[in-house]
């Protein structure tokens, strides 16, 4: 323990407490709306659901900047939106709250498309069973759709997780770099390279690989589970 | 969507310290102010938090709605923009220190010999900080368009997002030669002054810090005040900053 407390410095551990927090708030944030997107996706048949699907992937594929300038644009008090914000007393560009948002626009596809594909792979015949026993959407949601696809959610909000806690490019245009505010693991290993500080730097690197891989590991757990279920049955 | 993204995270509000001072400031004072702002805590109890890094990009996050309550450029013309812009009001700034150009390059090794401004169109890798966004990298193409070497030079140039940045990059041996603040050669080991630009070739370089109109606590006028005051100056002036 004491080497552990030598090689690591209070300043890596209160980054990566700030890290942990934008991250875990960023997922709680889009858990109700990924799922609520997910279970309506999973559930349309109509014309268009393709090309929704594809805009909600946007922050998938655009560069983070793209994403990043985007918010920037409409939170700023020169935009309808960000003036609304500002008049009801709700600061959000630089602060905490910044890094947070960034955080969540990014993971939010991850967490749609995993509960989506959790939701499709459900036997209809049984969300059926439950329509015609006399439950409602909400019941056969919450009592049939949910507890069915609840390892693909989890998986999908351990993704999300990890992109949360890896952003840099939307969370350094919108939340700046603020030691102890807004610097998240991702931007202070960026600023202690800028400045020749690569030892400290790579000291983060360490610490965020054993959160990134314990979070990717269980969710490596979870799609075995998933997969092999059908034949332990 | 966004807006209901926007009121999920309104939720979450974390609570800040709400009474800490927060103070954008160039990244070449990074260590001399962050010495200041431990007498300043100690001297007031009022609580301060810096973020370092290039001048201009400070203002522009400041324009952008970052809550900062004071800013600490490397050059006058960044807070007259911030005045113009109606974000600090003129009579709130204060040019408190100036500092010296000098070309560096890595210490010992088979480093290019730099004694004249022309031997820098030799260098084939120079780093100073993107002129655009750096005053220090803004002094120093002031300079060599002065001397007439710019266009010769430019080519060269590996712009960075601060003066430390410059100074990083000549440390680690990316760059053959920077040109950086005086102070900031002085605090590493691992680069030697070249060169030091005289006085009257280089541009007036002014440190002006200026409270944001927007920040309505004492402690940013008081932090002005004390930065002006004799115990900083001591300070600065040990650091190596010209007064």
């Amino acid at each position: 323990m004491a080497v552990v407390s030598k090689m690591i410095e209070a300043d890596d551990l209160s980054i990566l407490g700030l890290s942990l927090e934008v991250a875990l708030t960023a997922t709680l944030a889009i858990l109700p709306i990924g799922i609520a997107l997910a279970w309506l996706l999973a559930g349309w048949r109509g014309q268009g659901r393709v090309l929704v699907e594809s805009i909600l992937t946007l922050p998938l594929v655009l560069p983070p900047t793209a994403i990043g300038i985007v918010l920037l644009t409409l939170l700023s008090k020169h935009h309808a939106l960000g003036r609304v914000l500002s008049d009801v007393g709700i600061e959000i560009m630089f602060t905490w709250k910044a890094a947070v948002l960034a955080s969540a626009v990014m993971s939010l596809p991850l967490l749609v498309r995993s509960a989506r594909t959790a939701f499709e792979e459900i036997d209809p015949r049984l969300l059926g069973v439950a329509r015609t026993l006399g439950d409602g959407p909400l019941r056969v949601f919450r009592r049939v759709a949910l507890p069915l696809a609840w390892r693909g959610i989890a998986a999908g909000v351990l993704l999300s997780f990890c992109r949360a806690l890896g952003e840099f490019g939307a969370t350094i245009l919108i939340a700046g770099n603020i030691p102890g505010r807004t610097q998240t693991l991702a931007l202070a290993i960026f600023h202690r390279s800028q400045v020749g500080r690569d030892g400290d730097a790579l000291r983060l690197v360490a610490l965020v690989c054993f959160v990134a891989l314990a979070a990717v590991y269980a969710t490596e757990r979870l799609g075995h589970r998933r997969g092999a279920a059908p034949s332990a049955t | 969507m966004l807006l209901a993204l926007t009121f999920a995270v309104q939720a979450c509000r974390k609570a800040l310290p709400q009474d800490e001072l927060l103070v954008f400031a160039a990244a070449s004072t990074a260590d001399v102010l962050t010495e200041v702002g431990r007498d300043f805590e100690t001297e007031t109890t009022q609580k301060v938090r810096f973020s370092f890094g290039g001048s201009r990009d400070l203002a522009r996050q400041i324009r952008a709605g970052a809550p900062a309550a004071v800013i600490v450029s490397a050059d006058a013309e960044t807070i007259d923009a911030l005045v113009e812009a109606k974000l600090v009001r003129s009579e709130d700034r204060r040019s408190f220190a100036s500092n010296r150009l000098v070309v560096v390059v890595p210490t010992g090794a088979a480093s290019v010999a730099i004694h004249t401004p022309r031997d820098l169109v030799g260098v084939v890798r120079l780093a100073i900080g993107d002129p655009k966004l750096v005053p220090a990298g803004n002094y120093a193409r002031q300079w060599l368009e002065k001397e007439g070497l710019w266009t010769e030079v430019a080519p060269h140039v590996l712009p960075s997002l601060d003066v430390r940045a410059a100074l990083a990059a000549v440390e680690a041996g990316h760059a053959d030669a920077g040109i950086v603040y005086r102070t900031d050669a002085a605090r590493s080991q691992r680069v030697q002054i070249a060169y030091e630009v005289p006085v009257e070739r280089a541009p007036t370089i002014a440190y002006v810090a200026a409270r944001l109109a927007s920040a309505d606590t004492p402690g940013a006028m008081r932090f002005l005040d004390f930065l002006t005051g004799s115990k900083a100056r001591a300070t600065l002036a040990r650091h190596g900053f010209v007064l």
